[in-house]
């Protein structure tokens, strides 16, 4: 499909996808400039593009009514551990089930993916006796543990396990004649050939972390340990009233580095998609 | 699924002695090998799904009232209550529209976005990552944010009255709450998908299309014999994940209409969540969990069947 | 596997080190505030408690709002229940039947309490059987905020004319509102009804005697005269006099939206510094069923089910005794008589004149019916707020509306 197009056509499918942005652009828009317009002009109808008048003491007060550097650091360390715990332990699952021959393999894997089909509405009052037993409420284990090995990994595992189904296997064979154990052969050969279906995997995995909101809400009741999501809804005066503006101005916080890292890392993460070829 | 490389039963040469004496024992260090590497997601899986999901029926068999702290087995109690339950109607309704709705939204827009970044144009990194950008952005931030862009004063409305439209009151009328949740829900994540059918779509080889023109087959034609086909796969997959994913919106409701108006936007997950979470019925909200979990498990099984009649396999 | 060995130990020591070490003896108190000042407020009364009980410390749980009733019990479901915990009133009913609740007299009895100070009648929906299983900290008049400037410019009557007049009625209320809304503005705004948190028409529909069920909770009241007159009187404010901003529009007072608005007066500390317009605080408008005063409440509850009962209910006394009941009205009114009085108000709320705490605060406190609640009242709530969907419409059969609604919630009342 990808042809040379005419210079019509161009500017058509440009004025076409232009169009198609603004649902997209302008609720972050207005999220990034009402984060510094007074409250009185939040509301304002029609809204206003550009704000009228600026106050940036909004991003100063982010940091005053809560711990906010804190719980940046929480979600960020949170989310490296889930994604670096998953990326690990989801391509080893995945290599096996795509590689490694052994009794009972289909029906294991069958079990496995039950977990893409369970809400976490669904399992979150019995996880909650389980950590509370373990005495791991309120604290970062839950939002840890869980992810790794549990439901939200399955779908790691399954395109870890694709990718590996549609690697050559020539390679592989020829170190398993030369007596490498299978770790190793994991570990050395189709760990590195596996990096596009690894940074697809660590994006998705990343974000999924970055904004748990359910979880968190019913693990964590200490200010000083909450992620960001839920932090955000924290933003509120003494009787509920949300303080839009600070909120709107966390909000464009969380949001930020994320995007510039999706803005660096995309040509690797739609690459690597591409590569996993994730059929079904 | 492609299960012959996972063939736990693929014949070994019988009949050679000497070598099945190998094989065995390559075989039977494999099969360690094998369980050790899936060790950790099968102990999780077991952890965190399939004995929560056990408690889960085992609640569903008790009237479980939180704060008097009393706990009854009633034995199916609930699931007779299920099959009477005067919301319950409504509530599936709901689920089926809203489900029905957001794929078939969802799925369209993925592949036109796709398709559109798929062409050769300059800057066309740019759209793509504005494209995917609100799937960076907290959920609950979009929402509240499109909560105040649907109200009858909101900025929707405000856009519309500059081309002279009145708008509706978006989240104040059934069909139009119901439209709003689909597509605040929609625009949301559609970059995941569109991510997804993008790469599909650069993985299908150039060559084919190459001979296609050669051989003068208008484009739209081209997306319908060649891409098409060699994205099914991918579509197959991207499907199953928006049904399940779509099963489970909640936040976005309970933000932006509460189930309202009347009982239009109440999916069964948020009625589920009402259950147990704030009417404290746990044991009745289980059993509803019980049926949303043989719902999508129902769901995905049957895709799984019709797999075969639509997705195209190279091999 | 050494590598993934390595990888899982640094991920246990990462955690282990975001843990805070466990006293011996820590209370947990789980509240919807996570304003600074107020925390601190209650970190300086954790110390003092702690100066008269050696190693014990109070550690106060900030929940998100929105989803506060909902997470205390999905913590108690968990086994997990705080000592201690606030209480809204629209719970009250519920944590006070369940059985859930540690009865306070014990600790509440001693001399220094002063328990004859306390007022008693908010004192009745946190009690039962003559017990008191949760003490009100803050006790919050619902009134009347009004925007001068935009109801001058309007050229209708303000507030403070019509109350000099005698005239300070619900008919008279909406004819300004309906001034202000007709010039662009919004007339009447309940604040945080959004057409979803109906409890709050409370403000409004007691005016005409309306209750939502009646005083022992067992029948549904919705369809009787009472009530559909008062809700005719709203759609009509809605929908035919503008008086209202209708369903789905967003419009704030405290930008300067409206010309009145009906909030508990602890929202004072909305109104805006820069560019303030000239505004006012009035009690509610009398009705066809006379004057009438509604309060909010929260409480203080100890769970039965928590470590130490009586360790949290002294606890619990400790913190709201006339000492530090004085520290906290300066962002809660308190109930202490000793507090209700215009001295002792204006001292911690500046921004009202003694006038405005007479009439609204001190009368509100003294006189106020709380707003609605009942056992189950989140189901009930959600089922009372689909059948109202039915009346926020322009050609609306409000009393079919209305009995339909009885005929949902009558089998959740009886219960």
């Amino acid at each position: 499909m990808r042809t040379e197009l005419s210079t019509g056509k161009k500017t058509a499918l440009y004025g076409l996808m232009c169009v198609l942005l603004i649902p997209f652009v302008f609720p972050t828009w207005w999220m990034v400039t009402s984060s510094v317009k007074p409250i009185s002009d939040i509301f304002a109808f029609p809204p206003d593009i550009i704000p009228r008048a600026f106050d940036f003491s909004t991003y100063s007060k982010v940091f005053e009514l809560q711990p906010f550097a804190r719980q940046y650091w929480n979600s960020g360390y949170i989310a490296a551990l889930v994604t670096l715990g998953t990326m690990t332990f989801s391509s080893m699952a995945g290599y096996a089930f795509a590689r490694i021959r052994f009794p009972g393999a289909n029906i294991i894997f069958m079990i496995v993916l039950l977990g893409l089909l369970i809400p976490a509405e669904v399992t979150i009052v019995p996880l909650f006796q389980m950590f509370n037993r373990l005495g791991m409420v309120n604290t970062h284990w839950p939002l840890i543990l869980v992810p790794i090995f549990g439901a939200p990994s399955v779908f790691a595992t399954f395109v870890m396990r694709q990718f590996f189904i549609a690697l050559p296997v020539e390679l592989e064979e020829a170190a398993r004649v030369d007596g490498l154990g299978r770790f190793t052969i994991y570990r050395k050969i189709a760990l590195p050939l596996a990096r596009p279906a690894l940074s697809a995997v660590a994006i998705f995995t990343f974000l999924h972390s970055w904004n748990l909101y359910l979880e968190p809400i019913v693990f964590i009741s200490t200010p000083e340990k909450f992620t960001l999501p839920q932090a955000l809804t924290q933003y509120t005066d003494a009787y509920g009233g949300a303080m839009w503006n600070i909120q709107l101005a966390a909000a464009t916080l969380t949001a930020l580095p994320v995007l510039i890292v999706f803005i660096v890392a995309q040509k690797q993460f739609v690459e690597g998609l591409a590569h996993t070829g994730l059929k079904g | 699924m492609t299960a012959a490389s996972t063939d736990d039963a693929a014949p070994h040469g019988p009949g050679q002695p000497s070598r099945k004496r190998f094989a065995l024992s390559m075989r039977q260090r494999d099969a360690i090998a094998g369980y050790l590497f899936i060790a950790p997601q099968l102990i999780g899986i077991t952890l965190f799904v399939l004995v929560p999901l056990g408690l889960v029926f085992w609640y569903s068999l008790h009237e479980w009232n939180v704060l008097a702290n009393t706990f009854t087995f009633t034995g199916t109690a609930n699931y007779q209550y299920l099959l009477s339950d005067p919301a319950l109607p409504e509530t599936l309704m709901a689920t089926g529209i809203f489900s029905a709705g957001l794929v078939a939204f969802n799925m369209s827009l993925a592949l036109l976005l796709a398709v559109l970044l798929d062409q050769k144009l300059r800057g066309i990194t740019v759209f793509r990552t504005l494209f995917f950008s609100p799937v960076v952005v907290s959920l609950v931030a979009w929402t509240i944010v499109w909560g105040f862009l649907l109200q009858k004063n909101g900025g929707i409305n405000g856009m519309l009255q500059t081309v002279g439209i009145e708008g509706p009151n978006w989240l104040r009328t059934p069909t139009t709450a119901m439209i709003s949740v689909i597509v605040v829900q929609v625009f949301k994540n559609v970059g995941l998908n569109m991510v997804l059918f993008l790469a599909a779509l650069q993985g299908v080889p150039r060559e084919l299309y190459e001979a296609a023109r050669v051989d003068g087959i208008p484009v739209f034609k081209q997306f319908r014999r060649i891409t098409l086909p060699l994205i099914s796969p991918t579509m197959l997959l991207t499907m199953i994940i928006t049904i399940v994913g779509s099963l489970q919106v909640f936040a976005q409701i309970a933000i932006l209409t509460q189930g309202g108006p009347g009982m239009s936007t109440t999916v069964l997950v948020y009625y589920l969540y009402q259950q147990a979470f704030q009417f404290h019925y746990f044991g009745y909200g289980s059993t509803l969990s019980i049926l949303l979990f043989v719902i999508v498990a129902g769901l995905t099984f049957l895709q799984w069947q019709l797999r075969r009649r639509f997705v195209f396999y190279e091999n | 596997m050494r590598r993934l060995t390595l990888l899982s130990t640094c991920a246990a020591v990462a955690v282990l080190s975001a843990l805070a070490p466990v006293a011996a003896q820590e209370l947990r108190m789980t509240i919807w505030s996570a304003n600074e000042a107020h925390l601190a407020l209650f970190n300086g009364i954790a110390d003092g408690f702690a100066a008269t009980h050696p190693g014990v410390t109070v550690k106060f749980d900030s929940l998100p709002f929105a989803d506060y009733t909902t997470t205390v019990t999905t913590q108690i479901a968990g086994g997990n229940a705080p000592d201690l915990a606030w209480i809204l009133e629209t719970a009250a009913s519920d944590f006070v039947n369940s059985g859930a609740l540690y009865a306070l007299d014990g600790a509440l009895g001693g001399d220094a309490y002063d328990l004859g100070d306390v007022s008693k009648p908010p004192l009745g929906l946190w009690s039962k059987d003559g017990q008191i299983l949760a003490m009100p900290f803050s006790t919050s008049p619902f009134a009347m905020f009004v925007n001068n400037d935009l109801i001058k410019s309007a050229g209708a009557k303000t507030p403070a004319e019509l109350i000099a007049a005698g005239e300070w009625t619900w008919d008279n209320a909406v004819a300004t509102a309906s001034a202000v809304g007709a010039s662009g503005k919004a007339g009447l705004i309940v604040r945080d009804f959004n057409y979803q948190t109906w409890k709050n028409l409370a403000a409004i529909w007691m005016g005409w005697g309306a209750q939502p069920w009646s005083e022992d909770g067992k029948t549904c009241t919705f369809a009787e005269p009472a009530m559909v007159d008062a809700m005719t009187f709203i759609h009509d404010a809605i929908f035919a006099q503008n008086a209202m901003p209708g369903p789905g529009v967003n419009a704030d007072f405290f930008a300067g939206d409206g010309a009145l608005t009906i909030t508990q007066i602890s929202r004072a500390s909305l109104l805006p510094k820069e560019n303030p317009f000239d505004w006012d605080l009035v009690p509610l408008p009398a009705g066809p069923a006379g004057e009438y005063y509604l309060i909010g409440q929260a409480a203080i509850g100890v769970f039965a089910s928590g470590a130490n009962p009586e360790l949290s209910a002294d606890f619990l006394a400790y913190m709201t005794n006339p000492e530090n009941s004085a520290k906290l009205a300066q962002f809660f009114p308190s109930i202490r008589q000793s507090l209700l009085n215009a001295d002792a108000l204006s001292k911690t709320n500046p921004l009202l004149s003694r006038e405005q705490l007479d009439s609204v605060v001190i009368a509100g406190i003294a006189n106020g019916t709380v707003l609605p609640g009942h056992s189950g009242f989140a189901q009930i709530e959600q089922v009372v707020r689909a059948g109202l969907d039915a009346i926020w419409v322009q050609d609306a059969d409000i009393p079919a509306a209305l009995s339909n609604i009885c005929n949902r919630i009558q089998p959740l009342l009886a219960r």
